[in-house]
């Protein structure tokens, strides 16, 4: 019996897809024929009695659609999974053992096949798996430098900071972004305004168009 | 490929040799995997993750065996290597995926601001 099979309700949110007749082997042995739901959260397959298993999407390494049939007599999606399944462990031959590195521990990898009874699905199926892994990146990943989030890195804030599209400014920070034209501009403007009777404007804000057209 | 419609995405990309990868879109490429199996195929995207998709993909597995996929999608963790071809021309490519990025950015006009400024009457 594959005992890492459950039985639990079919996911209900984020459902990307849901692609019902399709076939589930694990390791090339054939788990039933049931749903498969390609949603946010998980990947799930559900035999026809309601029984079946689920996948994080972190533990996925790479999925693909094979039509090649000289390989696998099947078209189907091709998924694997960097985790152990209690029928992996019990099925992989002895001699692959052998000749593999003894990363073998360390990288443990489980092959799923999903064979869709209506083959034309399987692009859908693909692109639905691509768009739900992007949602997951890698937490651990420590190499690269990604980390834009927090007070050290304000995505918005460095956008705004690059481009001389016009933004609202404080008067220092204002000061600092003008160019040449700007400073002239702006000193052209300061003297109409200190020739101006209105004192109630407020020169450290913003400058509309309807105030500039004022003083013109 | 389109430049991502994510604000973050983009910086990352910015701000990372990932960008490279992305500009190799449409060009045959061999990525290896961390398990050492290969993937050869066409480039159809590369996201800010390193996220890879192929198409009309040989496929060797770590035992060997060649395969053939329609489509590959293989996630950045689990890369070791992507070969860049040798007829890319590395700096060119990273310049024209920063110039479409800029595009994209700027997409409300860069001189808009100044041209306000000008009226002159």
């Amino acid at each position: 019996a594959m005992s890492f099979l459950k039985r639990f309700p079919p996911p209900a949110d984020g459902v990307r897809h849901q692609q019902p007749d399709t076939e589930a082997l694990l390791a090339g042995r054939s788990l039933g024929s049931g749903t498969l739901y390609i949603a946010e959260s998980r990947l799930s397959w559900l035999e026809n009695s309601g029984v079946g298993f689920s996948l994080d999407y972190p533990t996925i390494s790479l999925h693909a659609v094979s039509r090649d049939l000289s390989a696998y007599p099947r078209e189907h999606l091709y998924v694997m999974v960097n985790a152990k399944f209690e029928e992996e462990a019990k099925e992989a031959p002895m001699t692959e053992g052998e000749e593999d590195d003894s990363d073998d521990d360390v990288e443990p990898i489980a092959e799923f096949r999903f064979v869709p009874s209506d083959k034309s699905a399987l692009e859908a199926m693909f692109s639905a798996m691509c768009e739900c892994q992007a949602l997951h990146p890698d937490p651990d990943d420590e190499d690269s430098d990604n980390d834009y989030e927090g007070d050290e890195y304000d995505v918005e804030a460095r956008e705004l900071e690059q481009g001389d599209i016009p933004s609202f400014y404080t008067y220092e920070e204002g000061l600092s972004h003008l160019t040449a034209e700007g400073q002239a501009t702006l000193e052209r403007l300061e003297g109409m305004l200190a020739q101006s009777v209105s004192t109630q404007y407020n020169m450290a804000g913003v400058r509309t168009e309807d105030s500039i057209r004022e003083f013109e | 490929m389109e430049v991502s419609h994510s604000v973050k995405e983009r910086t990352i990309s910015e701000n990372s040799l990932v960008i490279l990868l992305q500009g190799l879109c449409g060009r045959v490429t061999t990525v290896e995997l961390r398990d050492e199996s290969a993937a050869t195929g066409r480039v159809t995207s590369v996201d800010a993750f390193m996220n890879v998709r192929l198409a009309e993909v040989t496929f060797t597995d770590r035992q060997g065996t060649v395969s053939q996929l329609d489509e590959l999608f293989v996630t950045g963790r689990n890369i070791r290597y992507v070969r860049i071809p040798d007829e890319v021309d590395i700096r060119a490519t990273i310049e024209k995926q920063l110039q479409a990025i800029h595009r994209v950015r700027y997409f409300g006009g860069r001189d808009k601001g100044r041209r306000e400024f000008l009226h002159t009457k």
